[in-house]
């Protein structure tokens, strides 16, 4: 161990190595290169943190877990392996969530330095909040592909990881996924919402049926619809669930409904197909066999996930899918549902088949499976080399903060060519200072909510702006001048609030909330402005910067995109793609359809990492 | 007006999908051996993640690939767990020295208690666990003891902790034999690597725009074409010169003299190290810091003034960031020297041409090109 032997290090940097307590956040592909580096360089009191276990898609970069250790917690098999490259080191490990209230701001206090290695905003923000509150150094680290950062983030010195708005996440309106789909992406968003519908959590916004609200379809479609639904004695007032239910999950019957009898729906609105291709209904006894561009020796050629399936395929591999996922379904308790998960073969072969029927249907090119996958599992790729360098570069600033040399700790990127000025790893000039205007670490946080106060209840301000938006974990919540408590941390203390409207507590246009969240130790103060929720806008805005109150929310859909451009050495920022997240004005949005929010992130497993353009703050 | 696309078709060898997976196959069977040419359900599984990056045709490459790895200390253990990783065909660690106390700075092949045992033994059990489809052998003989012929079995060649000049020898045999041949050092924190590809073809990805609609301008909507990036693969080729020509830059020279200025002391550096290598027959040790700090200084002197480079490119206070090999930087060259590795066996994207190294009073990582 470098620590211990005399005359590899400098002597302050020795004794600072052999006495520091570091904590390591995340067991995955980063982590596991870092638990390394941290046990050979002599670090001797080091605790690690995982909720998550191995699968066999990790051990290509995670290298301290084998194919025997599939299924058990990457926290403790990565203690196990790393102590035999030195046995003399004390690791704790813990197989457990970071955000849970155990971890306190007292727990976080121990430690000399933290290191995050996450794979998602939510717990990235949070350990944020805990190191700004603990005052104890985090250098932050992340990796997609090629590319990796890594970063100082120190109270009152550095810019903190929620000083600067991340982008949201990529979303399309709800009449593209479910009337007018002209991208492979759009079939795909559409097939994950039907597999919500028809076994998953059910959410009124991930309708699959035809839109009649479509104001495209508007003039003219009228009457053909007053049609269509008598014909059908109602059939849209039912829910797809209960429809389905009472087929018994018939793969023929669900087939002539998805692909047959509401495309013909969709072809009655004739407003949509003035200037588009009309889409072609599918008979279940009449499929294509033949796949686009290919001659049938090609298609016996390859690895499954990788072939063109013919639309007869996709109707085979439906049937299947459905009869499995039924199953499944109706071994689940009463009130339980399934979790769409990319890694579950029948979910993943349900999801590429329909998508890609759905495809055919409006003429858009099909995908593989794999490519699918990619799609709906928001896969970001993942290399053991970029792991290595980042990891590298994260226990270097580690040696200068514990030397004091916070000043040495810029930024650092790994880009995947050399920049213009030749370099691969790029450092920043400077440490970036603090945003004084940053809603989580500047001196008196605060943000401006606009929202229709009649119309948005206690709950949907608990659980859509406080948890989801600003990300806390326990927030109290009392409205400022009054000292009504509208909602307490405390279980069932506020409860009779939860479905009353922001109006009936008497908050309106002004008011000013004090919100607290204990376990973050982060007070946030949120002025109310009163808005009513605008057609086809989000339920409400936050916005950081008052001086900023104006919509903006192209921006901060423009720049959502995946793998944005890499150009600019000083655009980037390592995110997670999966949670929105905040941005001057995003929410949940009416008649949009978010595109990766799944099944993961509701586990708790979301991994994968994106780089994405700055918004601009 | 009209628009064009501005790329010359014989350029162009094919257009990729999203995941760069351009590739259709010809044949397809359950495979048990390795030698096949097609993947396994199995190594799709395991190498998902990244040939979601590098396409299944790079990983068709790599598991052709057999590599030499000539020296297993800390830099030579993350080269060999990285390229096993990314599986390929076969890895054989050639190293003739004994596990030492130094090589738990970053050695973690090799176990802590088989200090005084040959090093590439003992690295053989951990380094085959990281990926049993990928054959790794140890041979414990000296590289100077190998003939020339030795070498012709493999793809790619690549040195570490050796004397300059068995590098410029190794060297001398892969031109003669077509093997792709790379050589790095670790030094404390600092590193370098270098790559001699000799004549290189490669497909990079490029994007370039292209016409979805064209709309006349003159016309009564007056619509904006819409332009669609998309990203073409282009076959290029790239030239290398052989380690000698590194060596024999004259910095006298006026090339060299313009240069100089903006040239970091890395590779000063890197050329005192080597001095010091062949001259003590070791690197610097911690057990002697201070006397080989001297010893340094010296014949950093020695090497600036044949130079004719100014003594103050290589400051003193360098030296005390070059003692054993740490592990941040092996994790850091050895990361940047295994990629490298990985693109030039798949022939994908352009190589590095010809040196990086790694300053860590600056955290920087740059490429330069020397000695073309």
């Amino acid at each position: 161990m470098a620590a211990s032997i005399a005359g590899v290090f400098e002597e302050n940097l020795k004794s600072a190595v052999e006495t520091a307590k570091v904590l390591v956040v995340g067991a995955g592909g980063i982590g596991c290169e870092l638990l390394k580096n941290l046990v050979l360089s002599g670090f001797k009191d080091i605790e690690i943190i995982d909720l998550d276990t191995i699968d066999v898609s990790n051990l290509n970069r995670q290298f301290l877990f084998h194919k025997q250790h599939v299924g058990k917690s990457k926290a403790a098999v990565a203690r196990e392996s790393a102590l035999t490259f030195n046995p003399n080191a004390c690791i704790k490990a813990y197989h457990d969530s970071i955000t849970s209230s155990e971890y306190g701001v007292s727990f976080f206090k121990r430690f000399a330095l933290v290191m995050n290695a996450l794979d998602n905003r939510a717990a990235r923000n949070h350990v944020n909040r805990m190191c700004l509150a603990a005052d104890v150094p985090l250098v932050e680290s992340g990796t997609a592909g090629y590319d990796g950062q890594v970063e100082l983030i120190k109270k009152g010195l550095t810019q903190c990881y929620e000083c600067q708005p991340k982008a949201a996440q990529k979303t399309f309106p709800g009449c593209t996924i479910r009337n007018t789909p002209s991208e492979p992406i759009h079939c795909i968003v559409w097939a994950k919402h039907l597999f919500n519908q028809l076994f998953g959590e059910d959410d009124p916004d991930e309708d699959v049926s035809p839109d009649m609200a479509d104001p495209e379809a508007a003039g003219g479609a009228g009457d053909a619809l007053k049609v269509a639904s008598n014909e059908k004695g109602n059939v849209e007032r039912v829910s797809t669930r209960s429809w389905s239910q009472s087929c018994k999950y018939e793969p023929e019957k669900l087939f002539h409904k998805l692909f047959h009898d509401d495309i013909k729906y969709l072809l009655s609105m004739d407003n949509l197909w003035k200037k588009r291709r009309p889409p072609t209904p599918l008979l279940w006894g009449n499929l294509p066999d033949a796949v686009a561009g290919c001659s049938r020796n090609d298609i016996e050629s390859v690895l499954k996930d990788q072939k063109n399936w013919s639309i007869a395929e996709c109707a085979q591999i439906f049937a299947d899918s459905c009869r499995n996922l039924k199953n499944q379904f109706e071994s689940l308790k009463d009130d339980d549902h399934l979790v769409w998960d990319k890694d579950d073969k029948n979910a993943m072969d349900f999801v590429a088949s329909c998508a890609n029927i759905r495809a055919y249907i409006f003429g858009i090119s099909q995908k593989t499976r794999f490519d699918v996958k990619s799609m709906a599992g928001n896969i970001i790729p993942a290399i053991a080399t970029t792991n290595a360098i980042i990891a590298g570069v994260v226990v270097l600033h580690a040696f200068n903060i514990l030397q004091n040399n916070l000043e040495s700790c810029q930024t650092v990127y790994l880009r995947p060519k050399p920049t213009h000025r030749n370099q691969l790893i790029v450092p920043e000039k400077f440490l970036n200072p603090p945003n004084p205007k940053c809603y989580v670490c500047s001196p008196k946080p605060q943000v401006t909510l606009c929202v229709d106060v009649n119309s948005m209840t206690v709950k949907d301000l608990e659980e859509q702006v406080l948890k989801k938006t600003l990300n806390m974990v326990a927030p109290d919540v009392i409205l400022d001048g009054k000292g009504t408590v509208i909602i307490s941390s405390e279980e069932g203390e506020t409860t009779e609030n939860n479905l009353k409207k922001l109006e009936e507590l008497g908050i309106v246009d002004g008011s000013v909330l004090k919100v607290d969240d204990f376990l973050q130790n982060y007070e946030l103060s949120i002025t109310i402005v009163q808005r009513l929720v605008p057609k086809d806008g989000p339920d409400f805005d936050v916005v950081a910067d008052s001086s900023q109150l104006k919509p903006k929310e192209d921006k901060a859909e423009s720049s959502g995109a995946n793998g944005a451009s890499d150009q600019d050495d000083d655009l980037l920022e390592v995110v997670e793609e999966q949670n929105p997240n905040f941005t001057t004005a995003d929410s949940k949005k009416r008649k949009t359809a978010g595109e990766t929010d799944d099944g993961i992130s509701k586990k708790q497993k979301t991994k994968d990492v994106v780089l994405v353009v700055r918004g601009e703050i | 007006m009209k628009f064009a696309i501005l790329l010359h078709p014989s350029e162009i060898v094919a257009a990729v999908g999203d995941c760069g997976t351009c590739i259709q196959f010809t044949s397809y069977k359950k495979m048990v051996e390795i030698n096949t040419t097609e993947l396994t359900e199995d190594e799709a599984e395991l190498y998902d993640r990244q040939i979601r990056l590098w396409g299944l045709d790079s990983q068709k490459r790599l598991r052709k690939s057999k590599i030499l790895l000539v020296g297993i200390k800390g830099i030579g253990a993350e080269i060999c767990k990285n390229i096993i990783l990314a599986g390929v065909k076969s890895v054989t660690i050639l190293d003739n020295g004994v596990v030492t106390d130094e090589d738990s700075c970053s050695q973690f092949l090799a176990p802590r208690d088989q200090i005084g045992k040959n090093r590439a033994e003992a690295s053989l059990s951990r380094a085959q666990q990281l990926n049993p489809m990928v054959q790794v052998t140890a041979d414990s003989e000296d590289v100077a003891d190998k003939p020339d012929t030795f070498f012709g079995d493999f793809d790619v060649i690549c040195a570490t902790e050796c004397p300059v000049e068995q590098l410029i020898r190794i060297n001398q045999v892969c031109r003669e034999k077509s093997i792709k041949f790379f050589c790095c050092d670790v030094f404390g924190m600092f590193g370098y690597t270098f790559t001699d590809l000799q004549i290189h073809e490669y497909a990079e990805e490029v994007t370039v725009h292209n016409i979805a609609s064209i709309q006349d301008c003159e016309g009564p909507a007056k619509k904006i074409a819409k332009v669609d990036p998309v990203k073409v693969t282009t076959k290029r080729t790239a030239t290398f010169v052989p380690l000698q020509d590194v060596l024999d830059v004259d910095w006298s020279s006026e090339t060299y003299i313009k240069r100089l200025p903006k040239t970091d002391c890395s590779y000063f550096l890197m050329r005192v190290l080597l001095r010091f290598r062949s001259k003590c027959g070791h690197d610097p040790s911690p057990k002697k810091r201070q006397e080989d700090i001297k010893e340094l200084c010296s014949i950093r002197n020695e090497v600036l003034a044949k130079l004719e480079v100014p003594v103050d490119k290589v400051p003193d206070e360098l030296f005390s960031h070059v003692f054993a090999e740490l592990s941040p930087a092996c994790a850091i060259v050895g990361g940047v020297m295994a990629q490298e590795i990985i693109k030039a066996v798949s022939q994908k994207e352009s190589p590095h041409n010809n040196m990086f190294f790694f300053n860590p009073t600056k955290n920087v990582g740059f490429v330069d090109c020397i000695g073309h």
